[in-house]
């Protein structure tokens, strides 16, 4: 029973690998795509090179795997466990008194809930973790290393170092996305973690002076007396008590944080961006979206399929906002917009929204997702040496790499271009006609759209769903009339 | 155990110096095939006259065909160096500089060979000409996102062009107080190519102009009752302190199949003079139902030149500007300026471009007064986003303002077929075109330079950079590049300064 407490941890890993992977999986992917990690030296060194830079990037480098949301929930789940066990660690070495071990190594789960419920929002970064987890790595070394002058030496140089390594740096990296949100949870964690074993060290300090004090006074040692069957069963239960008690308040506590509507929202985005029309369709049959995202995903996948004209009014509408919305200036709500776009044909407008949402992105860091994207749109629209950029860059990565390989052989290869399932199709759905469009969808838009090119099922889906949305009926009956002639 | 360590120190420091200090000097391939072509070298420094003191040309070959490159550079006084590491060409400075020297008013000639699957291939040799006269040691510029509507991180920065040496004037991000607002920096401009008398424009969060006047550093609100809005496009007057400025309501529309993309477009603009010593601003030119922007002061500072509109037809009145702007055009005039008095004289008509279907903008005269340059599309004022945009160069005239374009030079050199050529200036001695080129890929632009002497210009090459692949990994366009005689001394925390006032 002596490695007890590495059974809590695990409980506690597995508690936080669970939630992440099973209820906030989209929050990870999120996360993921508002970043481009490069394995490039100019990039390491623009983020290295600041305050609080290490983190940073080891952040940045464990947040490229967020793709894959499973591996991104144990990444947080063993961050979020050495945290605590480090806290632990450090508590038993400024705390001798098993009754005090007891109540400790329950708080010592503390900084591990807060920074838990820090990394709930979706714009904390992941490098903050890594910030409390440097500092209480340091703080340990600083504790194992012999007292006197080389520690003290060591101290000396080693804060300076480690003030680089973790920051803050307020005019740069200050690990939440929002440079004016000022990150409380976390700091509030690095605080607990510290202090925590501080408090401990100080508490044993007067403890012993007071000891010292007894043995001279009655002659024996309090804490020499050791500690009987019945006293360890005692402590047993006290650990479980303070451990499920901690445990509890805190789940209850995330629990009650958890943004699961913005984890919804972001599902649809995530289904809309890998294409899981299906998926999409399932999950709006389970659950109807009354979001906008939600339902601009759900309109797309019905067009996707067909039946956005025949189903329109089976779910909730958001009018014709909820068909195509204003390009907003943000990062997140264009992209399903964004999608549309592209499904559409409308590949200017699609890339355009594109380029601004990866534009909005608060701490000016670059998207794979959308990288990959502007790659895309400019493929197809011929613009083969800005692709190729776009692509060359992707080629620096981890996830994209085997894709930006694929890619880079279409460049300039029309034949291929024109075969290949979802540039061809799209390539031929783009309209000649140039006009200067409107942030607001306009049914002459549609209109020229699905005259361009007839085969263009989706334009022809969202045009009818233009008249029904506005109650068109005239413009309605004349484009089925205009179908008919070109059936005939 | 101590004495080790610092033995490995001594030993990674020397390796280091060695390693930084060696240029690779390869063998020229012993049998080789002719190709009897050019090389296709990025960027392209075939044949090119530099100034002689330009940073190192380095290049590259395409790194889809070939696996290797060894090129041979020999100075007019037989001096040969070999240089080659991979595909790229990159040449120490000092070694660079010497041979520069040598080459002074002659040739460097350059022989590339290109290892194709296995195979050497031999080019045809070509040459770098060198001109005796320098260009201007510093360039400043805007590195920016190619954007619509929304943008990220931002700089001012300088470059020394006889070393690869880039450091920032100024960022958006420093004085930054509201992020979601933003802050967009522009149109940094210079008196006479000296940054003793500066300024940039800062928009949106903590906005401002900020003014060096004397090396004196202060943020000033150009937006008067009677003006449309704050200064915008700048020229500073050569020798008052005084600035010109237009003032626009500038908008923007986005194309749904063109490769111009964006559409940007003046609904109002006027032209305004700013008095740094008195803070006052006084009215040019307020027509509201013309267009006027881009004033620039003659070299001898008694012209203002600029760009107006011509009024719509008739049937036009009523619309849209958003139908009507492929209509509006440019041309060229100016006006006479007593420095005593800051009065204007009359316009004067110098180019009459709308009667051509052209439209004539950015205009910038030689310093010795003898040439006009501008940038002419076949509409609009924001020829950095008009594919067909060229440059123009025109002799002017001592006898009339007005010149003709069958008078204008030989651009060919400078210009290419099918990108847009924006934002021309002189270098202070006039013998360098500075231009922004999107040539490279059609969307970012890039810096080119072009020889000019006696009113012929040579091939434009692009701004030298380091790794030869730089251009093709910068995802930043560079912005109203700039020539100065001397770096901006300010550092980017005492400009920010002055927004804490």
């Amino acid at each position: 029973m002596k490695h007890i407490h590495l059974l809590y941890t695990l409980l506690f890993g597995v508690a936080v690998l669970l939630f992440f992977g099973m209820a906030y999986p989209h929050h990870l992917h999120y996360q993921e795509q508002y970043q481009l990690f490069l394995f490039d030296s100019t990039y390491v060194w623009d983020i290295i090179r600041l305050p609080g830079g290490i983190a940073d990037l080891l952040g940045r480098f464990c947040t490229q795997f967020f793709l894959f949301a499973w591996v991104g929930a144990l990444i947080i789940a063993l961050l979020l466990s050495a945290v605590q066990l480090l806290t632990l660690r450090l508590i038993s070495v400024s705390g001798n008194g098993a009754g005090v071990r007891a109540v400790f190594h329950g708080l010592s789960f503390v900084p591990s809930f807060l920074l838990w419920l820090f990394l709930l929002d979706e714009n904390a970064l992941l490098g903050g973790v890594w910030a409390v987890l440097l500092t209480l790595l340091a703080l340990w070394l600083f504790v194992k290393l012999p007292k006197g002058w080389v520690r003290r030496i060591v101290i000396i140089v080693t804060i300076p170092i480690l003030y680089w390594m973790v920051g803050p740096n307020w005019n740069g990296s200050h690990y939440h996305r929002y440079p004016t949100v000022f990150p409380t949870l976390l700091y509030a964690a690095w605080l607990t973690a510290v202090a925590l074993p501080l408090l401990l060290s100080i508490k044993r300090k007067v403890k012993s002076e007071k000891n010292l004090s007894k043995q001279s006074d009655r002659g024996r040692a309090a804490s020499a007396v050791p500690a009987s069957a019945s006293t360890g069963r005692r402590q047993q239960i006290l650990h479980f008590s303070l451990f499920t008690f901690t445990f509890i308040i805190m789940m209850m506590l995330v629990w009650k944080n958890a943004n699961f509507k913005a984890e919804k929202v972001m599902q649809y985005d995530f289904m809309a961006c890998h294409q899981q029309w299906n998926r999409i369709l399932q999950t709006v049959n389970a659950e109807k979206p009354n979001n906008q995202i939600g339902v601009t995903v759900q309109n797309l996948a019905l067009g996707m399929r067909g039946m956005l004209s025949e189903r329109l009014f089976d779910y909730h509408q958001n009018g014709l906002l909820g068909l195509l919305p204003d390009v907003e200036r943000d990062a997140t709500s264009p992209m399903p917009t964004a999608e549309a776009f592209y499904q559409l044909g409308m590949i200017y407008v699609a890339q355009r929204t594109v380029f601004e949402a990866q534009e909005s992105i608060l701490d000016f860091q670059k998207s794979g997702r959308c990288y990959k994207r502007l790659a895309q749109t400019n493929l197809i629209l011929g613009s083969y040496e800005v692709a190729r950029k776009y692509l060359t860059a992707l080629q620096k990565t981890l996830f994209y790499r085997d894709w930006a390989n694929e890619t880079l052989p279409l460049l300039g290869n029309e034949e291929a271009i024109a075969k290949h399932p979802e540039y061809g199709r799209l390539r031929q759905f783009v309209c000649s006609d140039d006009y200067y469009f409107s942030d607001h969808v306009t049914s002459d838009m549609l209109e020229r759209l699905f005259l361009c090119n007839t085969e263009n099922r989706l334009a022809f889906e969202y045009l009818k769903a233009y008249y029904m949305l506005t109650g068109d009926r005239e413009n309605y009956a004349k484009l089925l009339l205009h179908l008919q002639k070109l059936k005939q | 155990m101590k004495r080790n360590i610092l033995h490995c120190f001594q030993i990674l420091a020397v390796a280091l110096l060695l390693l930084s200090s060696c240029a690779n000097h390869p063998d020229v391939p012993s049998t080789s095939q002719k190709a009897n072509s050019l090389p296709a070298i990025y960027p392209d420094y075939c044949n090119v006259t530099v100034p002689c003191n330009i940073a190192p040309l380095n290049f590259m070959l395409p790194a889809d065909e070939f696996q290797e490159c060894v090129a041979r550079l020999t100075t007019p006084d037989g001096l040969q160096q070999t240089y080659g590491d991979g595909l790229k060409v990159q040449i120490p400075e000092s070694e660079w500089h010497a041979m520069l020297g040598a080459s002074k008013g002659k040739s460097i000639k350059v022989e590339v060979w290109g290892q194709k699957q296995g195979e050497w291939l031999s080019f045809s040799p070509f040459e770098i000409h060198v001109a005796t006269e320098p260009i201007d040691e510093y360039i400043s510029y805007r590195l920016i996102e190619p954007t619509y509507v929304a943008w990220s991180y931002m700089e001012i920065a300088q470059r020394n062009l006889s070393s690869f040496e880039e450091s920032q004037i100024f960022n958006n991000e420093v004085t930054c107080v509201d992020r979601e607002k933003g802050q967009c920096l522009n149109c940094h401009s210079y008196q006479n190519y000296k940054t003793d008398n500066m300024l940039f424009h800062v928009r949106l969060s903590n906005a401002g102009t900020i003014i060096v006047n004397d090396g004196k550093v202060s943020k000033v609100n150009l937006k008067r009752d009677y003006t449309i809005s704050s200064g915008v496009y700048p020229s500073w007057h050569p020798t008052e302190k005084l600035i010109a400025f237009s003032t626009d309501l500038t908008r923007q529309a986005f194309h749904t199949q063109n490769h111009n993309k964006i559409e940007v477009y003046d609904e109002g603009s006027d032209l305004i003079l700013y008095d740094v010593e008195t803070d006052s601003v006084s009215v040019v030119s307020n027509d509201s139902t013309l267009l006027e922007v881009y004033p620039t002061w003659s070299p001898d500072g008694k012209f203002l030149y600029y760009c107006k509109t011509v009024p719509l037809p008739e049937e036009m009145h009523d619309k849209d500007i958003r139908t009507t702007f492929p209509k509006i055009q440019y041309n060229l005039y100016r006006r006479s300026f007593d420095v005593k008095s800051h009065d204007f004289g009359e316009e004067e008509l110098v180019y009459d471009a709308v009667s051509q279907d052209k439209s004539a903008t950015l205009p910038r005269i030689s310093p010795d007064g003898r040439y006009l340059m501008f940038a002419e599309g076949r509409y609009g004022c924001f020829h950095s986003r008009h594919e067909e945009a060229d440059i123009v160069c025109i002799p002017l005239r001592e006898d009339s303002a007005l010149v003709e374009k069958s008078a204008a030079l030989d651009f060919t050199p400078v210009n290419s077929d099918g990108y847009s050529e924006s934002y021309p200036t002189w270098s202070s001695n006039g013998h360098w075109i500075m231009v922004a080129s999107r040539r490279d890929d059609g969307n970012y632009s890039r810096v080119f330079f072009a020889y000019f002497n006696n009113g012929k210009a040579e091939k434009a090459f692009m701004l030298p950079q380091e790794d030869p692949e730089h251009n093709t990994f910068l995802l930043k366009s560079y912005n109203r590049p700039e020539f100065m005689v001397e770096p901006v001394r300010i550092s980017v925390d005492e400009f920010s300064k002055v927004f804490d006032k």
